[in-house]
């Protein structure tokens, strides 16, 4: 392993406060990091069979460059343990690819962020939360793999408010957003083996969302009704998939799931059903939000045709439909930003 | 409390460039003015009337207008480049 000599260690002299010193530094999220000492980036790079000074991409939109090194700074600052660096990487990876648009998200007034959905051996390995609880708090892989890059977004990429990033509220699920499937419970192959990788893959799938919306259903008895309530929450005035080509993840509770699957649905019925449902008349958007005649015309809507339906998902491929949570008759619907910004996936080195 | 505490500064090792402002102009008279529609609903109408005002009222000799493919995105390197060849004075431009 070679020493970076770009970030060499630094020493204070006298009496410090570590953590108040790294506050105070706004080197964090507001909340405290663990210091990075030489010691410990050593510790968390120990495992990892890839040059430090590899470089991994350039964090919009300052571009400050990112390398395996300062990648793992950041994993550390977070909390992570040396056994997550491949998926901090494997994400910081992702999130730069051209048509996820990063840059874009760093300066929008909007709050998304990208929530890393895991699949394969290793999440498992690491321990990663499919289960209850799974969108946090409470469980170090998920909470930490997620800080980190969303540590390395701030301090690299400057997408801090009142610099790059004109955020009006950003949202709690930029403080993290990472989770896997509960496959022990979901009726339905993963979403990464929806799209055609092995399960044996170590992959990670990426959409730019909001917070989760939770959708209570412990009513229905059939699919039909299930899905139409939660069509019906993915739809809304004021929310940008309306009126863009925007993606969207839903994270339907294995009970959920399963009474889908027990009806005979497969995952690719189940989502492309929920497309189909999520809809809404152009006069149920006009009373409020964000409609717009210009908006209705681009997308090749006339804007006084009051019936015409208004679909919040427009192409199948861009919903996210996964299986995770616990016990429980509940649906978590995300929101997605725009048609600028296409969901990304891809194996991840372990 | 930590005696001597020694720690890697997150952020050291990037590039840390610089990039100078342009210089501003003083007067618009005679000048070429650009103005960047960043492609959001009615910037169009605003810009129009924006090079309305810098014509009449401040003596712009022309103003050109162009747009960016997606307001979300950064404008092409092309599309730049073609700007800072035609005009003297350039503005990036919301609508929305």
């Amino acid at each position: 392993m070679r020493a970076s000599g770009a970030s060499k260690e630094i020493k204070l002299g006298g009496k410090v406060d570590e953590f108040e010193f790294f506050l105070e530094k706004d080197w964090s999220d507001g909340l405290p990091v663990v210091t990075p000492t030489e010691a410990r980036v050593r510790w968390m790079l120990q495992d990892l069979q890839r040059d430090p000074d590899e470089p991994v991409g350039n964090i919009p939109p300052a571009g400050e460059p990112a390398t395996v090194r300062t990648v793992a700074i950041h994993a550390l600052m977070a909390g992570c343990k040396p056994e997550y660096l491949p998926v901090v990487l494997g994400g910081v990876k992702l999130i730069l690819r051209e048509e996820f648009n990063m840059g874009g998200v760093q300066c929008t007034m909007h709050g998304v962020a990208p929530l890393m959905i895991v699949n394969g051996p290793y999440a498992d390995k690491i321990g990663l939360r499919g289960g209850n609880g799974c969108f946090g708090p409470g469980f170090r892989a998920n909470a930490t793999i997620g800080r980190a890059i969303r540590l390395v977004l701030l301090n690299l990429g400057g997408g801090i408010p009142g610099l790059a990033s004109a955020t009006v509220f950003a949202s709690p699920i930029r403080y993290t957003a990472c989770l896997t499937e509960h496959m022990a419970r979901s009726p339905w192959e993963s979403l990464a083996v929806s799209r055609g990788y092995a399960p044996e893959d170590d992959v990670i799938t990426c959409a730019m969302v909001e917070s989760p919306r939770l959708h209570f259903d412990d009513v229905s008895t059939e699919p039909e009704r299930l899905l139409t309530g939660i069509g019906d929450a993915m739809t809304a005035p004021g929310s940008w998939n309306m009126w863009f080509k925007s993606d969207m993840v839903v994270a339907m509770s294995p009970q959920h799931a399963v009474l889908c699957a027990n009806a005979g649905l497969s995952r690719d019925d189940a989502r492309r059903r929920l497309c189909e449902l999520a809809v809404r008349p152009q006069a149920s958007l006009k009373r409020g939000g964000n409609w717009r005649s210009e908006r209705a015309r681009a997308m090749g809507i006339d804007p006084d045709d009051d019936e015409a339906p208004i679909h919040a998902v427009k192409d199948p491929d861009r919903l996210h439909l996964i299986v995770a949570g616990g016990v429980g008759p509940i649906t978590a619907v995300c929101h997605g930003w725009n048609d600028s910004s296409r969901a990304v996936h891809g194996k991840y080195e372990v | 409390m930590t005696d001597d505490l020694g720690f890697i500064d997150p952020t050291a090792g990037g590039s840390r460039a610089k990039i100078p402002l342009a210089p501003r102009s003083s007067d618009l008279a005679g000048k070429v003015v650009g103005l960047l529609d960043n492609t959001k609903e009615q910037a169009d109408v605003i810009l129009e009337t924006v090079a309305d005002i810098l014509r009449e009222r401040y003596g712009v000799a022309k103003v050109i207008i162009r747009r960016k493919e997606y307001y979300s995105k950064p404008a092409s390197e092309d599309l730049i480049n073609e700007m800072a060849k035609e005009v003297q004075v350039a503005a990036a431009a919301l609508g929305g």
